[in-house]
This record gives structure tokens, sequence and C-alpha cells, in this order.
């Protein structure tokens, strides 16, 4: 099971160098873009340069504006994502176990799952208003589906095998739910979760870039309107490095629960 | 005690009622070590969900004991499958704990009891280890161990050890002749595999191809304590199993033909 040193020493070097060259590359494309826009190669009224979007973003920071926007997009994005969740595995659950109920509501999730969430976005601003509901409306409508199908999927697929196991040893709907079952489901929804996050963002954002007074959807909607594309682009950078740090914390409480898996060779 | 009277069992397919075991009548006395042999696709794994309770029998009538098997797993049977059934996300010990804890027993008796089944069937030291980071045959002492912990008085296994390698399976059938030598209860031993149906059982049932029926019964004489690699030299051993075989090859032929025809 356990690697030589001498190997471990050999990936950790590895490792480094892979860092090493990701770094180089994004750097690289900084200065690449940084040297065409001030050799007018570009023209940065259109599409900014680093050194001013940094300072566009550092400003955000220092003087405390961007706070409240982050805040509203991360509360539109988890509120939304907690009600997707719970409906999600809430609905899942009772599909796998009432065949009933999964057969007449299929075509009802399917339809609504195939039907374009950026379309429906007019519609939840309409009947919601401006606020908060609108966002987690969208949100919703995107985390929900993907947890459901995940629940529902991870339910099904459990290895009969396992099932007629725990029954034979006495299990009984209980147990097989609590030892089976959930852990079975659990690492489909985790493994759907990092989507989750993702998508939530998404649709807090395209729900603020359609109407909304705060966050960092509506700074990106507003930069827009003004025809400011410095400050469209460093709202997006406030976003990607916002996407990245969530996407990074979820990915080592996966690593974290999935101990018990076989890690690839 | 097992007994099954006039079962049969038919299952639905898109292409019509398929009937895996027709009219299979036996009896397994308590206490003893029974073998079913067959060619593959007789009915034999059919027969042992049957028995455990999982599949409901289309006709005929199945009593463990004096309770008839209807609709229910009965208590205190022990099933081991043919692939392995641990539950992945369990340690070693929380596998096999797992009886003990779904009857509700005390969390310290139950984890010192299980430690204590996994160093009898030879694995001290791996409480901790996860299903996927033991070898094949490791996982097996723990399904056995699993299924042994909450004493059940009849044992049904499926062709427990056919994926294993031959050195692997000779210890593992010694050491379940070891471990049913001290706990005695009931076994109905389903297996394709002659040799090792002979060499552990009180008496053998041959079943034909499928639908699978009771073709013969042959009674083991051989004497216990026995060591399922040596007994093979012994010359009741090949007197047996040539007896048996004539039997048997019918049905593997029968089998065969149905196979390739298509």
């Amino acid at each position: 099971m356990k690697s030589s040193r001498a190997t471990r020493v050999r990936r950790r070097s590895e490792r480094l160098r892979l860092y090493a060259a990701r770094a180089v590359l994004f750097v690289a494309i900084l200065a690449g873009w940084e040297a065409a826009a001030r050799a007018r190669l570009i023209d940065p009224y259109f599409v900014s340069m680093p050194s001013k979007l940094a300072a566009t973003v550092v400003g955000w920071f220092a003087s405390g504006f961007i706070y409240p926007h982050i805040w509203a997009t991360i509360h539109e994005a988890v509120v939304g994502l907690a009600v997707g969740i719970v409906g999600g595995v809430v609905v899942g659950v009772l599909f796998a176990f009432s065949p009933f109920v999964a057969g007449l509501f299929h075509p009802i999730i399917v339809m609504f799952n195939a039907m374009p969430r950026i379309a429906l976005a007019p519609l939840f601003i309409v009947w919601l208003g401006i606020g908060l509901a609108s966002k987690v409306a969208m949100v919703v409508s995107l985390v929900f589906f993907i947890v459901f199908f995940s629940t529902y999927a991870g339910l099904r697929e459990v290895d009969v095998n396992l099932i007629n196991h725990v029954r034979v040893m006495g299990g009984g709907r209980r147990d097989l739910m609590r030892h089976v079952l959930l852990p079975s489901a659990l690492t489909w929804i985790f493994a759907s979760l990092r989507a989750c996050v993702g998508f939530a963002v998404i649709g807090a954002i395209i729900g603020e870039y359609l109407g909304a007074d705060r966050g960092i959807g509506w700074i990106v909607q507003y930069g827009e309107s003004l025809f400011d594309s410095n400050m469209v682009l460093a709202g997006l950078a406030v976003l990607m490095i916002f996407v990245a740090t969530l996407d990074g914390s979820l990915g080592w409480l996966e690593r974290r629960f999935s101990h018990w898996k076989q890690k690839p060779l | 005690m097992i007994t099954l009277d006039r079962v049969t069992r038919t299952f639905e397919t898109p292409t019509g009622d398929f009937t895996a075991v027709r009219d299979v009548s036996f009896r397994v006395d308590a206490g003893r070590f029974v073998s079913l042999v067959g060619p593959s696709g007789c009915g034999k794994t059919t027969l042992l969900g049957l028995i455990a309770g999982l599949v409901p029998v289309t006709e005929g009538r199945i009593v463990i004991g004096d309770r008839p098997v209807s609709g229910a797993v009965p208590p205190d049977i022990g099933y081991l499958f043919q692939r392995d059934a641990l539950l992945p996300w369990k340690t070693a010990l929380q596998n096999v704990a797992l009886p003990l804890t779904i009857r509700g027993a005390p969390a310290a008796e139950t984890r010192e009891r299980a430690t204590a089944w996994l160093r009898r069937v030879g694995l001290a030291g791996f409480e901790g280890y996860y299903p996927h980071q033991l070898s094949g045959g490791m996982r097996k002492r723990v399904s056995l161990a699993t299924t042994l912990i909450y004493g059940p008085t009849v044992l049904l296994m499926d062709e427990p050890f056919s994926a294993l390698d031959v050195q692997t399976r000779n210890l593992m059938e010694n050491e379940l002749l070891d471990l049913w030598a001290e706990t005695r209860n009931t076994v109905l031993f389903v297996t394709h595999d002659l040799e090792e149906a002979i060499a552990l059982s009180d008496e053998v049932l041959v079943l034909t191809a499928g639908p699978g029926r009771i073709k013969a019964t042959y009674p083991i004489p051989l004497v216990r304590p026995r060591n399922v690699v040596e007994i093979r030299f012994r010359e009741e051993f090949t007197r047996l199993y040539e007896q048996i075989w004539k039997d048997l090859r019918d049905e593997v032929q029968q089998s065969y033909a149905r196979a390739t025809q298509i």
C-alpha cells in the first residue's frame, strides 16, 4: 500500500514541476496581454489590461466597495444551494422508493430539466421581484435537478448483492437505508456537489445580471451599461477568484469523505 | 433442518416464462454439511435465494427448523455470496460488526466480539482496512466472519471460493471445515466443483441441467476431520468421484450443448 520513499520524492518533484509550469504559463498570458495592450496591438478601451484590472480589483477591496456585492452573491447561491440540495435529495428518495410516484412525475421532471434556465430568469424576476427570492429560484432551478438525478441514480444503482447481504443478516428497511442506500447515494451526491456549486454561482449571477441592485452579476451588468470594459472584466476576475476558492475547498471536503475509495493508480 | 417440498420457481422474462427449478424436494438434516452440485445455469443460486427468503417460491414449500419460509428472510440464517458483498464504505471491523450493530448489541461488546472473530479468521491487525485494501482471500475471510458472528443455525454458501486461486481456496476450505467442526450448523454448499463438494460434505446432491431437479443423492462416508488436499489421494475419494461424475457428466454435456446451440 505504501509507496517507497524514492517514488514519493519523485512524485513530489513531478508535482512541483507541474505547478511551476502552470505559473509560468499564467504569467506569460498576463504579460502578453499587458504588452499587447500597451503596444496598442489591441485596444485597452475594449479589453483593458492586467495592470488596470489589478488596480481596480485591489481598489474595490481596499475601499470595501466589493464586500456587500460578494456577500449578496454568496447569500443567494448558498440559500439556493441548500433548498436545491434538500429538495433534490427528498424527491430523489421519493422516486427511488415509489415506482408510481416516479412514473407519474417523470415526464414533468424531464420537461422542466430540458427547459433553458436562462429563459426562466426574466419570469422569476417578474414573479418574485429583483430581491433575493428571484435569484434563489434561479439557483434552485439549476441545482435541484443535478442533485435529484444523482440521488435517484445512487439509490437505484445500489448493488443488489449488498442489499441481500444486509437483509440476510437480519437488516430491516431502516438498516438498509442507514448502512447501504444512504452511503451509496452519498457518494453520488458528493460527486455532483462540485458541479452544483458552480451552477449555484452561475444561477445567482444570471439572476443578478438580469435584474438586481447588488451582487457580482450586478457589477458586471452595471459596467456593461457604462461601456466600462475594465469594470466588467474586474467583476469577472472577482467571480473567478471566488469560484476557484469555493471549488478548491469542496475538492478538499470530497477527498476527506471518500477515504474508503480505491485511489486510481 | 432444511426441507424443500416440490419447490418450483418461475421467472417472467420478456420472451416468456422461464422455469429455473422444478419440483425440487430434499432435506438437509440439522448439523449436516450437504453440497449441491450441478452444471452452470441449473438453478443452484435460485434455490439458495428461495431458501433464504430473498425470492418467493412459485409453488411448493420450504421449511427451516419448523418454520415455513414465506415472504421474509428467516431468522438465524447465514448466506455467503459468490461475489463478496462487503460494504465498501465500512472497514473490516465495521463489516464484521454489522450483524451485531443491527441487532442493537452494546458498542463495546460488538467491538470486542468482531475483533475476536477477525482474529479467528486470521486477520488480526487488519481491523481498520477497507475491503479494496484486502486481497480476495482476505475479503472472503471477512465475509465468513461476518456470516458466522451472529451464530446462524443454517448456513447457505454459494460457490464462495470459486473466485480464489487454488492454494487460497484449499486453505479456506480447510478453515471452513475447522470452523464448522466447532459451530456444527446446518450447511448447504453450492458448487459446480465436484471435488470440492466431496471433500467438504456429508452428502452430495446432483442437480439436472435447467430446470434443475434432484437427480441423485450420494452419502459421503469419508472420516472427519479431513484435510481437503490430502483426502483427494484416497482411493475411496476417487471411487466416489467416478461414481458421481457419471451422473453429473450427462448433465454438464446437456447444459453445454444447450449453451452452444444458439
